[in-house]
């Protein structure tokens, strides 16, 4: 068993260090098809050991691309050494950080491999779907995608365990052209937390989302530019997601705190309005599992939520041990690494803004002149909390009811004022799993959030 | 090399047995040393031993393709398991295909063997004179890594190309402060085959630790305007990056949706701008023997003089649409410079922004545009006047370049791309 053979290299740990040994496999399977041609048909796998190894601050890092008990044997050696040779250059020597105990995790997750012939039948069957259905779009495509990691931690003074964390989406994008020839687009996800028969095994189900994404793009073809400014909106749970991660969430990871982040002058201060409360959650919420779980992380720390803004109040950050111990906080299991060769960084997991008891009918009806906005096709902050998110999709909202659809615009702001204008926040949220988050690696995120009434800054033309 | 090569060997005996008469397959070993300092201070020394097989099978006129990094006989063995179903899955498309044979080419480029002792004296002069000349600047990352690789593509058509390359690459992450005024982050980096220079002195890495210490104290702009951007040379690699993609690549060809499908040897930006992907280049640090599709990679030029000499096509797309195929992978960007120098660009701007770098989202297909100017300065009278913050640009990417106002003499060179200022007009400006 290839947790044994890990098992066994623990005696090839050195003393007075702090290490991790890690065997790694992610999976990847991926299906384009563009105006009903296979453009991308992959399957994709990649596996190998790391070791990790602390010595007083200093770190040391390997991986080969083996499952070998000589590549466990070669990592260990190989990042025992870095650790030593840059101890020579760096002015480090940090106490290592304590024990947050050990022991054996039980195992979380399976992985069931399709094959390609099934994936490529499910994205026909969707692409003809679009096709028949509305044959007046410009072009489509569908992008089936799936990854998966398979990690097995073996640590010096932490916990070890076998984790699996699967998850496929098909992303149908849509195409219309508007009556002065200009090309309008939208898309939109289905899927998540699982392997393909958990979520395509019928992919009908998903047809009436794809006909809401539809008219929503037949209401964008027809729509107009936002008009530029400071305006109250609508910020829908995708895009209130999108803030937690973006413009909260990476303020509040460690590592940018002590860059010089907006959220280190910030602690224990009002950041928001009394109705927003954030939290990222480790594997479970309100009673279920959360999107994308995640039990243990690749230093060992057994994965806890960790609560970051309380009804308005910025009470905590996200860790690594050696960032835990430098702030004096408890690390919740936030250092994750996305691939084998991958040392682990401080991320964020299922980064969520709680509901509140609004409805969205309440918001818009509340809105003399503003705007709803949906969808996002992605987002950026800065360590001041400035950020900007496109928005893909979205209405005006005239006299308390939904007008026009929206052409592409922006969202922007500084996170710390923006969430102070939150003065409503619906009950329920909307999560969003399928995307990555960039920070030197890649790494498979969740965020979510419920519908909030704030003051934004929005782009026009 | 041997090695991969008996490796490759073996690879294709394997290939061959399966009564595979189409495919084109490549086998990588690579090794990368990473120096990650954080926040000035040295902190994880990382090596990466790894490898990669990839195989792409053609029964008739159907394709399915399959990597790995197991290169054992069974890794091996699975690729060309998994290669053939996703191939047998997939419908008949004539339009994939391979280059045809393109003969055999066996080179080494750059540097092998990293000079690690010289690479750490490097980063240290860096951080000191960063330390010593910017006391308000902040290292949040410094990556400094040497990367090698042997490298071996074959295909069935008689191609055979064997690389080994390396190459040493340095990319900072940096933020401002004084006191309780801090800065965003900004970022920049270069490759090179040398350490001769120090790094401060390569590419942009000066102007961008200037530019941050510089933007402590931003203003806020007031209202909206419609003005002129001189767009900083990184900054104007993304936008050109944009407008490839949105009018003149594979996808966009193949479904229709580019604005200049049939605007090949028409004008279709300011006459000023000649675009080339260059591959065998000094101001480049590695070339490309191949490109993804087994042609011998060669220099192309997308736009010449304002006119649109090809769209920038794959084997596939041009196969799909009857047009030519770009033999190049793309992403070396080279712009011609201008005649006027980076001050003159700004003397020349009544107002507007020196953008440092946007912070948007992909245009639409359309070409509209808009996102936060990051890291940049209004530009009043033709001088710069001040830092800003919460500030936005707005306009569409097709018209932008068609309102080229002037390019640089000055080029910035970091290694993938040589690229000089361009002064634009007509952009919407707005603050909060």
């Amino acid at each position: 068993m290839f947790q044994d053979m890990l098992e066994k290299k623990r005696e090839l740990f050195a003393d007075g260090v702090q290490t991790v040994l890690r065997g790694h496999s992610n999976r990847n399977r991926r299906v384009v098809i563009l105006k009903g041609n296979i453009v991308q048909n992959t399957r994709s796998e990649s596996s190998g050991i790391s070791a990790r190894v602390n010595n007083n601050g200093t770190f040391g890092f390997a991986s080969v691309a083996q499952t070998t008990p000589e590549a466990a044997e070669k990592v260990l050696r190989a990042a025992t050494q870095n650790a030593s040779l840059l101890a020579q250059h760096a002015n480090r020597s940090i106490m290592l950080p304590p024990s947050l105990g050990t022991g054996m995790l039980e195992p979380h997750g399976v992985v069931n491999d399709a094959a390609q012939k099934d994936i490529i039948e499910a994205c026909q069957t969707v692409d003809a779907y679009v096709e028949k259905t509305y044959p007046d779009l410009t072009t489509r495509t569908i992008v089936y995608t799936e990854d998966s990691q398979d990690r097995t931690i073996v640590s010096s003074d932490a916990w070890n365990g076998h984790m699996i964390t699967p998850r496929c989406y098909i992303y149908v994008f849509i195409t219309a052209t508007t009556e002065s020839g200009n090309p309008v687009e939208l898309f939109k996800a289905f899927g998540g937390y699982g392997s393909f028969k958990d979520n395509f095994s019928d992919v009908t189900k998903y047809y009436p989302e794809i006909d809401e994404l539809y008219k929503r793009l037949m209401d964008k073809k027809e729509g107009v530019y936002a008009q530029s400014g400071y305006k109250t909106v609508v910020l829908g749970g995708f895009m209130s997601g999108m803030l937690a991660h973006e413009a909260v969430g990476h303020t509040v990871e460690a590592d940018l705190v002590r860059g010089g982040s907006v959220a280190g002058k910030n602690l224990n201060k009002k950041v928001a309005s009394d109705l927003v409360t954030m939290t990222d959650f480790a594997h479970t919420y309100n009673g279920s599992p959360a999107p994308l779980p995640v039990y243990l992380d690749d230093e060992g720390t057994v994965a806890e939520d960790e609560v970051l803004i309380k009804d308005g109040t910025l009470v905590g950050y996200m860790h690594d041990r050696e960032s835990a111990q430098h702030y004096g906080m408890k690390a919740s299991g936030n250092a994750r690494a996305w691939g084998f060769a991958d040392e682990p960084l401080i991320r964020m997991r299922n980064t969520c803004i709680l509901p509140g008891k609004s409805t969205l009918e309440e918001m818009i009806a509340s809105i003399d002149d503003g705007y709803y906005l949906i969808s996002s096709g992605n987002g950026q902050a800065d360590l001041t909390g400035e950020f900007m998110f496109g928005v893909t999709c979205g209405y005006e909202i005239k006299n308390g009811k939904l007008g026009k659809g929206l052409l592409d615009t922006t969202v922007s702001g500084v996170a710390f004022d923006m969430l102070k204008t939150v003065d409503m926040v619906s009950d329920e949220v909307e999560w969003s799993s399928s995307g990555f988050c960039g920070k030197k690696q890649m790494m498979a995120v969740s965020m979510g959030g419920p519908c909030m009434r704030c003051k934004i800054m929005i782009g026009g033309r | 090399m041997s090695d991969l090569k008996k490796l490759a060997d073996r690879f294709e005996s394997m290939i061959k047995g399966r009564d595979l008469a189409k495919y084109t397959y490549s086998l990588t070993e690579s090794e990368k040393q990473e120096f990650n300092i954080e926040h000035g201070e040295f902190k994880l020394l990382r090596t990466v031993y790894s490898g990669r097989g990839s195989l792409k099978v053609f029964l008739g006129e159907r394709m399915g393709s399959a990597n790995g990094t197991d290169l054992t006989d069974k890794g091996l063995e699975a690729l060309i398991e998994d290669a053939t179903a996703a191939a047998q899955s997939s419908p008949e498309d004539p339009a994939h295909d391979i280059a045809p044979d393109q003969g055999k080419h066996e080179r080494t480029q750059g540097v092998i063997e990293p000079d690690l002792d010289l690479f750490i004296e490097r980063i240290k002069e860096f951080l000191s004179t960063v330390a010593k000349d910017y006391p308000r600047v902040r290292i949040l990352n410094l990556g400094a890594s040497h990367d090698k690789w042997t490298w071996i593509s074959r295909n069935s058509n008689g191609s055979d190309f064997c690389e080994t390359a390396g190459f040493y690459s340095f990319v900072i992450e940096i933020s401002a402060a004084e006191g309780d005024a801090t800065t965003g982050f900004d970022y920049t980096g270069i490759t090179t085959k040398d350490l001769d220079t120090p790094f401060i002195e390569r590419g942009d890495i000066r102007r961008c630790i200037e530019s941050i210490d510089a933007s402590i104290y931003p203003e806020a702009i007031e209202g909206e305007f419609k003005g002129s951007l001189v767009i900083t040379p990184s900054c104007a690699t993304d936008f050109l990056g944009m407008l490839i993609g949105n009018y003149a690549s594979s996808g966009v060809v193949i479904d229709g949706t580019s604005l200049w499908l049939d605007k090949v040897g028409e004008q279709v930006v300011s006459d000023s701008l000649t675009l080339s992907l260059m591959n065998e280049d000094e101001r480049i640090t590695l070339s490309d023997l191949a490109t993804g599709d087994d042609f011998l990679a060669e220099n192309a030029t997308i736009i010449e003089k304002g006119v649109l000499k090809q769209h920038f096509l794959g084997l596939y797309a041009a196969n799909k649409t009857g047009r030519p195929v770009v033999k190049n992978n793309g992403g070396n960007y080279v712009v011609e410079p201008g005649d006027k120098s980076l001050d003159e660009l700004i003397a020349g701007v009544d107002k507007g922004l020196l953008l440092g770098r946007f912070s948007g989202g992909n245009p639409g297909t359309n070409g509209d545009f808009s996102g936060v100017a990051k890291n940049s300065f209004l530009i009043e009278n033709g001088r710069i006047k001040c830092a800003v913050s919460e500030t936005m640009v707005n306009g569409n990417l097709w018209d932008m370049f068609k309102n080229i106002r002037g390019i640089s003499k000055e080029l910035v060179c970091n290694g993938s791309t040589v690229m000089p200022y361009i002064a634009v007009d007509g952009i919407n400006i707005s603050g909060k």
